[in-house]
């Protein structure tokens, strides 16, 4: 339809007699919306039609044509201008404006309000779903404005990264034993226990591996610092030892451990 | 005119459908051979006009051509009983002559009927089933057993006649 870069004037002929098909028009109308050329071009063809259009054998207006006319102006707003509703001329031939019902403007301005009151109901829940997305929105956006300001802080460069764990707190109190069972020899050194009235003590206890009651190790009480020791205390030899556990007791000990035990310890296998 | 038509001087809209309103009619009445339809396309037409004047544009050319081709358009829409097919704004034309003048309108369209009916026979039918059966060019090409191209071909021939002519 077109050469390399204007419409040929055989198709603006066709077009300003709107002769092309529907596609085609669509075509031209857009082209010429771009090209000053073709629309000049179509301007002169327009001319030349209006002139083929205006030689038909001319007739006289039908009876009563003139008069109608003025009447229908006459009738009309007196407004300077009134306002177009379209700015196409409706003509359908089924319907000639003259014998037109008297009731087809009522169906229009009813249709109208049906629709107004349609499209005001649909206004309102769009304004309401908006202001729901846009309160959704905002959440998220103040959500997403956090995460960056923690992804911000988390790698900037320059920020200063320190360590910080628990103040200073009571030493916890601990033994460490050292047995060893065919000698039935065994060295305990304990520290940060706890002080303890004069009337008490604390007894070291042999748990023996064979299940039978344990087996009183010796007394020891700490010093100032919550230290002590206790070196080869009297002890059977040959018994296999399952754990180790301390106990307070009165100041002269006591065959039987008293709960609780403040100090435990499982013995490793011997040799490990 | 159309500036005392624009102030909503109803004298001066008479005196324009006077002066087109059987020019209007009878195109329209070439295209629909039916006066009650002619006149109602006519009546459409020249209310249009005295609703919004703006809808010619002055510098478009003469408002006597351009009522003829948005006669001719809106009877062919009448015919094919279809929606406008376009805004009668988008008529645009180029005019060489003062129409507005009816003598000289009256000697101008003696000369193209001159020039339509010396045209060859082919190129008369194209243009008259084009421009006042409305057909498109395949549905003319379809009637006349004619290729498309040729179609395209008399039309634009008969119009360069008409064109010529008139520079002559």
């Amino acid at each position: 339809m077109t050469n390399d870069r204007h419409i040929a004037q055989e198709d603006l002929d066709l077009y300003a007699m709107q002769a092309l098909s529907t596609g085609e028009s669509a075509a031209v109308r857009l082209h010429l919306a771009e090209c000053a050329q073709c629309r000049n071009e179509l301007a002169e063809i327009s001319g030349d039609l209006a002139l083929v259009a205006m030689s038909v054998e001319q007739h006289a207006l039908p009876d009563g044509a003139r008069q109608r006319f003025v009447n229908r102006i006459s009738a009309s707003p007196a407004s300077a201008e009134a306002p177009a509703v379209s700015r196409t001329i409706p003509i359908d031939a089924r319907w000639p404006m003259r014998r037109a019902a008297v009731w087809i403007p009522w169906a229009a301005v009813a249709a109208l309000l049906v629709l107004s009151v349609s499209l005001g109901m649909k206004i309102l829940r769009l304004d309401q779903e908006i202001q729901r997305e846009s309160s959704v929105a905002a959440v998220q956006s103040a959500a997403n404005a956090h995460a960056q300001e923690v992804l911000d802080l988390l790698t900037a460069p320059t920020a200063q990264h320190v360590l910080l764990t628990a103040a200073k707190t009571r030493p916890v109190p601990s033994a460490r034993a050292v047995y060893l069972a065919s000698r039935g020899a065994l060295i305990l050194q304990a520290s940060n226990l706890e002080p303890l009235p004069e009337d008490k003590t604390y007894e070291l206890w042999v748990i023996p591996a064979n299940g039978s009651a344990p087996i009183p190790a010796g007394l020891f009480r700490p010093d100032a610092a919550g230290s002590a020791s206790l070196v080869l205390p009297q002890l059977p030899k040959g018994i296999s030892a399952k754990a180790f556990g301390v106990t307070i007791e009165k100041a002269s000990g006591s065959d039987t451990p008293t709960a609780p035990i403040v100090l435990s310890g499982a013995a490793p296998a011997a040799g490990e | 005119m159309l500036d005392r038509v624009q102030a909503r001087d109803q004298m001066a809209m008479t005196d324009l459908f006077d002066r087109y309103g059987s020019m209007v009619y009878s195109v329209a009445l070439r295209v629909l051979k039916d006066p009650a339809l002619a006149e109602d396309v006519m009546q459409e037409i020249f209310f249009k006009v005295w609703e919004n004047p703006k809808m010619f544009v002055q510098g478009r050319g003469s408002l006597g051509a351009w009522l003829a081709v948005v006669a001719r358009n809106r009877a062919i829409d009448a015919l094919r009983r279809r929606k406008p097919s376009d805004p009668v704004e988008d008529v645009v034309l180029t005019s060489k002559t003062n129409l507005a003048s009816e003598v000289e309108r009256n000697t101008m369209m003696e000369k193209v009927r001159v020039v339509l009916n010396g045209l060859p026979s082919e190129q008369q039918r194209s243009v008259e089933l084009a421009f006042f059966d409305g057909l498109s060019h395949s549905e003319i090409a379809l009637q006349t057993g004619d290729p498309l191209g040729t179609v395209k071909t008399r039309i634009r021939s008969a119009l360069m006649s008409v064109r010529k002519a008139l520079q002559a």
